[in-house]
């Protein structure tokens, strides 16, 4: 065994720059992996986990305490794995305005502390009440300055005769309450309800599985006991809804990444492998028996691999971990989620695992190598396509360094191929991770867009007079105010529909709307052209069971109406409305308060001068910024920009290396070239050339397949969340930017060729041409 | 006979961590002049002759070749330099596994931007004088040993060297072959190419050379003019 590590040793020792190499990509990989695989675990059930954590109510129930005991629907059990309860409930309508958190009537439950086996909750501010008089709101974790702010100014709720002092923020993912207070102060209030919180064994993937759990609790119940109960699933899918299309395409990326770190680190670690096939034939020679000299090599790529391997878990946690904690959090997740074990144990042993894997198979083919041959195997003639190219080369006008770079890569195909495979995918990931970024800026863009960048209503009751103008009296001065560029104007009003059993909310608008970015987000159909005409919100129409083409009959005032839907949105209008949109028309009996103004400013309009200026104009009129930078864009951009430059630089790294060992044994060619005249220079276009070459195929492969890739997973990641996403979201790509893509090929590949170019201009090999 | 210097090396030392394989070695080359360089395995022959070939920097000392002091040239000028005045050959011969007998020839003369056509028509001239005209299209690892040197031994011709500089020409030869690649060195040096030929084998140094300089650790020992045979 010592002879192998000797061997090894030397070799590590005497391959610096490949041992180097290894350790990076698979420090990078390693990176990639462990980033990805927190991001995918963390994305692709970010509710379940939390829910586990917080052991979450599979169903929330309420009882009437009239009809039965605390005690009996404690001892109701069958089915149960653990419950919680009986709490008292009641519902108050605070007298006070406690605050922009709490809006209308609230729920508040009687816990005496914030623990126990069901809904576990999340205590992140202040103290749990410990006395009457006192009440924890629960509102998700707000680390922010502005968060906090919002939360010191809400510090007491009147309701019901009584002032709670707010002592606490806690967080309960299974929504049991919007406050809570002390049982005793609970009792005071007087309960019009008892709520137990289950988590069932068994099934519990369906709400018909919950509602049969629960059925079989309340079996021994009287018949009027249950008043209303809530499976967790309602929760689940109001959650999926806000922020899956980005949890989506953050597990692509995920998985891209992962993909792309295994190809990677096999080519570069076979790669080392293949090129020490004489190298092999020396030890064989030596007498180095065949499970010998497979023990070096993976000695050889072990030892790196582990210090990439540790170093690159490391690293990927750091960055994964804001990444993780910031998805949840945005996600209303609460809890910081933090990256878990198994992630790291990838990192930590699955990398170097499939480094392992990667080598060995090489490695067995030089196990089986007979020593001359594996001597030989650097030297042996060559014949066919190669020469011919070679040949054809030579006789071009090109400077001959630049035909002799371009022949290079037909002299060594099969590494050839490795390189061009991690050029590929470096090309197809750099333009998959833009085209997904922009995607997801698109998307982020869409809300942000529509709607304009400030919103104005009349100053709500109770905030002072509102305006005393028409709508097109405020529309005009808005378009007045400098800075200004468009204008929108929406009026809300809700609408009955015949047929169907609830009203359904119009927004009318009029103005800029269609081009305030509105027309972007149809799915299907056209804007409004007339005043029969409506668009909807994708998600309304598929709730009302509408299709585009429908007709629809209104009452409007008392006039029946025909509405033909013309168009899907991807989403609703801001501000007053999620529901249909028609054209502007003047309606009886609105007010004030139910005209949305909506501005796009100019670019490079101050912000701040222009809402002084709107309310300057006009005190009845409240005006605010409405861009509201969505922190979940920044990190899914953000990550995706970190994921593109990590493969590129692994696709450089690939290229460096290939070169590197093209150098290595060519050292003899080199020198030959350089006793006859070639200059350094020459010798690095030589080298460089050859590798653009292929950067260039690189490229010219690489985008349609990266393309091609965004075109299938972006709709499939959405359409996992049931989103269909507009046309404008898709279509990223513009002839710059395809140009930059095939630049990136080649700057890839230049760039990885560079340094080992350089320094093999740099080589004195006088040595190696006298001897050997 | 002129006697113009092709080559001087004055006070030349040159060390490799801090041993030296060359050690103040002092000598001149004239025009015309056929030298061969002789001693034990190790002394610094080849170290010699790349600092002729400016392929090394001395330590210390002078190095002109051709009218130019080459230990003050950077790498550039001196690819320049080799690609103009000096023809080298080696043991080993040094082609390109991957283009023909002619292109490898050819080469030399593309590197200093001569066309496809112009470089193949010389080096077809050539591969006629050494008489080898019906290999051109056979790749190096086809042909025979002494085949292969007379491909480098045109190839190191093509720009018509002021200097040929030759490390053990003839030492993975056989006997042979070895002849065959000694007349053909002893016939370039008859019409006026300038030689300095390394070599083990006293029978190439006393054939070849008019001059026999025996290095011995670095340092010359002996200098001494030869009547060829
Ligand atoms: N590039 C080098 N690095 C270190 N030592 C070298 C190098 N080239 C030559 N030497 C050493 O210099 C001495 C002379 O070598 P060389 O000129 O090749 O001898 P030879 O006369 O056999 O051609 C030897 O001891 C050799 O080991
Ligand atoms: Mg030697």
């Amino acid at each position: 065994m010592s002879a192998v590590w000797a061997a090894a040793r030397a070799a590590i020792r005497r391959r610096k720059l490949q041992t180097f190499v290894i350790g990076l990509v698979v420090l990078l990989c390693t990176t990639t992996t462990v980033v990805s695989l927190a991001l995918l675990d963390a994305t692709s059930a970010p509710f379940d986990r939390a829910f586990a954590e917080q052991r979450g109510a599979h169903a929330v129930a309420v009882y009437d305490p009239a009809v039965v005991t605390g005690t009996r629907l404690a001892a109701a059990k069958s089915g149960v794995e653990s419950a919680a309860g009986p709490f008292g409930q009641v519902v108050l309508d605070p007298e006070n305005d406690p605050g922009p958190l709490l809006r209308g009537q609230i729920t508040v439950v009687g816990r005496a502390d914030p623990g126990g086996e069901v809904d576990r909750l999340d205590l992140w501010r202040g103290r749990w009440p410990s006395a009457p008089g006192e009440i924890v709101l629960n509102e998700t974790r707000m680390d922010d300055p502005i968060g906090l702010q919002i939360t010191d100014d809400m510090k007491t709720v009147q309701a019901g005769g009584v002032t709670l002092t707010v002592v606490g923020w806690a967080y309960s993912l299974s929504a049991t309450a919007d406050a809570w207070v002390t049982p005793e102060q609970m009792t005071a209030l007087r309960p019009t309800g008892t709520q137990m919180l289950y988590r069932f064994s068994g099934d519990v993937s369906t709400r018909e599985a919950i509602e049969q759990r629960l059925a079989g609790v309340t079996a021994g119940l009287p018949g009027q006991a249950l008043l209303a109960a809530r499976p967790y699933q309602v929760i689940k899918e109001e959650m999926a809804e806000s922020a899956g299309v980005y949890l989506a395409l953050l597990g692509a990326f995920g998985v891209l990444g992962l993909l792309v770190a295994v190809i990677i680190v096999g080519n570069v670690v076979s790669g080392a492998v293949v090129s020490g096939f004489r190298h092999i034939g020396v030890l064989k020679s030596v007498g180095f028996t065949p499970r010998q000299v497979v023990a070096v090599y993976l000695t050889m790529v072990t030892v790196p691999a582990m210090v990439g391997a540790v170093t690159g878990t490391a690293l990927g946690s750091l960055a994964a971990q804001p990444l993780v904690a910031d998805t949840f959090r945005d996600l209303g997740l609460g809890q910081d989620a933090g990256v878990r074990i198994w992630v790291l144990a990838a990192g930590l042993i699955g990398v170097p695992g499939l480094v392992l894997l990667a080598a060995l198979l090489p490695a067995t083919r030089a196990h089986r190598l007979s020593a001359a041959e594996a001597i030989s195997a650097g030297s042996s003639p060559r014949r066919g396509r190669g020469l011919r190219i070679q040949r054809a080369l030579s006789g071009t006008r090109l400077p001959r360094s630049v035909s002799l770079g371009l022949g290079l890569p037909f002299a060594r195909p099969a590494r050839t191929a490795l390189t061009m495979a991690s050029l590929l995918l470096g090309v197809t990931t750099v333009t998959f991770a833009t085209g997904l970024s922009e995607s997801i800026l698109r998307v982020a863009a869409l809300s942000a867009e529509a709607g304009g960048n400030v919103g104005v209503v009349s100053r709500p009751p109770g905030l002072g007079e509102g305006t005393q103008r028409t709508p097109a009296e405020v529309e005009a001065m808005l378009r007045a105010i400098p800075g200004t560029a468009q204008v929108g104007v929406a009026a809300r009003k809700d609408v009955v529909i015949l047929g169907h059993s609830e009203p359904v909310e119009f927004g009318f608008v009029r103005g800029d709307v269609a081009a305030m970015g509105y027309e972007r987000q149809l799915l299907e159909g056209r804007w409004l052209s007339g005043p029969g005409e409506v668009v909807a919100p994708v998600q309304l129409l598929n709730a009302r069971g509408l299709k585009v083409g429908d007709t629809l009959t209104a009452d409007l005032d008392g006039a029946r109406l025909s509405l033909t839907v013309v168009g899907a949105m991807y989403e609703g209008l801001p501000g007053p409305s999620d529901g249909l949109i028609a054209a502007w028309r003047d309606l009886d009996g609105l007010s004030k308060d139910d005209f949305y103004y909506m501005v796009q400013l100019r670019d490079g309009a101050d912000m701040e001068g222009y809402l002084a200026a709107v309310r300057a104009a006009d005190p009845g009129l409240d005006a605010w910024d409405n861009t509201g930078d969505d922190e979940l864009t920044v990190i899914v951009t953000g990550s995706s920009a970190l994921f593109a430059v990590l493969l590129a630089a692994v696709a450089a790294l690939g290229v460096l290396n290939t070169v590197a060992l093209n150098v290595q044994d060519r050292r003899r060619d080199l020198g030959m070239l350089k006793s006859i005249g070639m200059t350094p220079r020459q010798v690095i276009a030589m080298l460089v050339t050859s590798m653009a070459a292929l950067g260039v195929l690189g490229g010219l492969i690489g985008i349609p397949v990266g393309m091609a890739a965004h075109r299938i997973v972006v709709p499939a990641a959405a359409d996992a969340v049931k989103l269909t996403l507009p046309d404008y979201v898709l279509r990223v790509w513009e002839p710059g930017t395809l140009a930059l893509m095939v630049l990136s090929g080649v700057l890839i590949a230049v760039l990885g060729a560079l340094l080992p170019a350089r320094s093999a201009a740099r080589l004195t090999i006088a040595r190696v041409l006298h001897n050997e | 006979m002129t006697t113009e210097t092709v080559v001087r090396l004055d006070g030349v030392r040159k060390e490799y961590g801090g041993t030296a394989a060359l050690d103040g070695v002092s000598l001149e080359i004239r025009r015309g002049e056929a030298v061969a360089v002789m001693g034990p395995s190790g002394c610094g022959k080849s170290t010699l002759l790349n600092m002729i070939a400016g392929l090394d920097r001395p330590s210390a000392g002078e190095v002109t070749v051709h009218g130019e002091r080459l230990d003050l040239m950077n790498e550039t000028r001196l690819a320049l330099f080799r690609r103009h005045h000096l023809g080298m050959i080696f043991q080993f011969f040094n082609l390109l596994d991957d283009l023909s007998a002619l292109d490898n020839v050819a080469l030399a003369a593309q590197l200093t931007g001569s066309s496809a056509a112009t470089a193949r028509r010389r080096a077809l001239e050539l591969f006629d004088e050494l008489g080898i005209a019906g290999r051109r299209d056979v790749y190096p690892a086809a042909l025979s040993g002494g085949e292969r040197q007379r491909v480098a031994v045109a190839r190191a011709l093509m720009n018509r060297p002021a200097l040929l500089l030759a490390d053990e020409p003839t030492g993975a030869l056989d006997s042979k072959a070895g002849e065959q690649v000694m007349d053909l060195l002893i016939d370039l040096n008859q019409i006026g190419q300038t030689l300095l030929i390394v070599t083990h084998d006293e029978r190439l140094a006393h054939r070849c050379a008019s001059r026999l300089v025996e290095l011995a650790d670095g340092r010359i020992a002996r200098e001494s003019a030869l009547d060829r045979v």
